[in-house]
């Protein structure tokens, strides 16, 4: 069954890089909040502030939201996480119940 | 080319940060030593201060806990067991490869180690290591075609206080995982068996000498940067700052 309300948690630790992970509150299938976070290295840092605004209110589904990602993510420079990442830490988050 | 030299001593956590950032923004090429008092946390700006943090065991403690500029992992910074490096100079003076400038910086200090008689290397991203256990870890970003890297020496380390300060899972950790952390990390002390700060700051500006192939002058801060420094420790203060994530 899929969710559409309720908050997913999601962990992804890259091999031989760091640690990758998300907080996702959705709201009628839609991104109410995201919240990314871990060890990683991104270059300009400030560019994940701006992942996390655009991805708000957008529908949870992949195609949309791999497109927005490729977008900002263009000329940021990651170490430690490859941009593929973000799109597979989000999507493998699960529900949680503690908030 | 000439750096600047600032054997700084001790500072509190958000003075030592605000006092890096300035450093970066205003751009004279530098490297800092300092150290931590009170001890504290550092956490990656990309991290959460909530995940990352025991808040209430830093409080009862009396451990600052502060969120840095750059990414990366959590810190402790122990008062007694750590010497921390911050390094500024113009982005074009390293190589343009992010993962290559860490190789430099980073191998400056393994040669520092060495200098001292540990057979240290660069390992992964942004470590150092002894016989594969950790001496050192190091941060960096960059604005405004200037860079910024900071990192830890650590010199003496006490592995369970840190885990009683850092969330590093669910459980409550065993003394079989501490001992299990205890085999991966190092430090001068154990390396060397004696702690003689002086000798180890010698051997780290001699292993940045020799490695960036620079020269030191030794000095203090600007009157802008303190300036700076004054206003971004008010940013490192503030819940707004430190609990963004």
């Amino acid at each position: 069954m899929k969710v559409r309300n309720g908050i997913l948690r999601g962990n992804l630790k890259v091999k031989g890089g760091k640690l990758i992970k998300c907080t996702v509150k959705l709201k009628e299938g839609r991104i109410e909040e995201i919240k990314i976070s871990g060890d990683f290295f991104m270059h300009p840092e400030e560019k994940i502030e701006e992942i996390e605004k655009a991805l708000k209110g957008m529908e949870f589904k992949k195609e949309g939201i791999e497109g927005k990602l490729n977008e900002i993510l263009k000329d940021v420079e990651l170490i430690g996480i490859d941009k593929e990442d973000f799109l597979e830490v989000i999507f493998s988050s699960k529900i949680s119940n503690s908030s | 080319m000439q750096f600047r030299l600032i054997i700084d001593g001790y500072r509190n956590a958000f003075e030592n940060m605000a006092l890096d950032e300035a450093m970066l923004l205003n751009g004279i090429p530098t490297l800092r030593l300092y150290k931590w008092r009170p001890s504290a946390i550092s956490i990656g700006y990309f991290q959460s201060m909530e995940e990352e943090v025991n808040l209430e065991e830093c409080k009862k403690q009396g451990i600052d806990v502060v969120r840095r500029i750059t990414g990366g992992g959590a810190v402790y910074h122990d008062e007694k067991g750590e010497i921390t490096y911050s390094f500024v100079c113009a982005e074009n003076f390293l190589p343009k490869n992010i993962l290559e400038s860490y190789k430099l910086i980073c191998s400056s200090l393994a040669n520092a180690l060495r200098i001292l008689g540990i057979e240290a290397e660069h390992a992964g991203i942004n470590d150092i290591v002894v016989n594969k256990r950790k001496i050192s870890g190091s941060a960096q970003t960059r604005k405004r075609g200037k860079v910024l890297q900071h990192g830890t020496l650590l010199l003496r380390v006490d592995v369970k206080k840190m885990f009683s300060l850092l969330k590093v899972g669910n459980e409550k950790i065993s003394d079989k995982e501490i001992k299990a952390v205890e085999e991966r990390v190092t430090s001068v002390e154990r390396e060397l068996g004696r702690i003689d700060e002086e000798e180890i700051i010698d051997a780290l500006i001699r292993g940045f000498k020799k490695t960036m192939k620079i020269e030191f002058y030794e000095d203090g801060f600007e009157k802008n940067e303190l300036k700076m420094a004054e206003e971004l420790r008010r940013k490192y203060e503030s819940k707004e700052w430190n609990f963004k994530r």
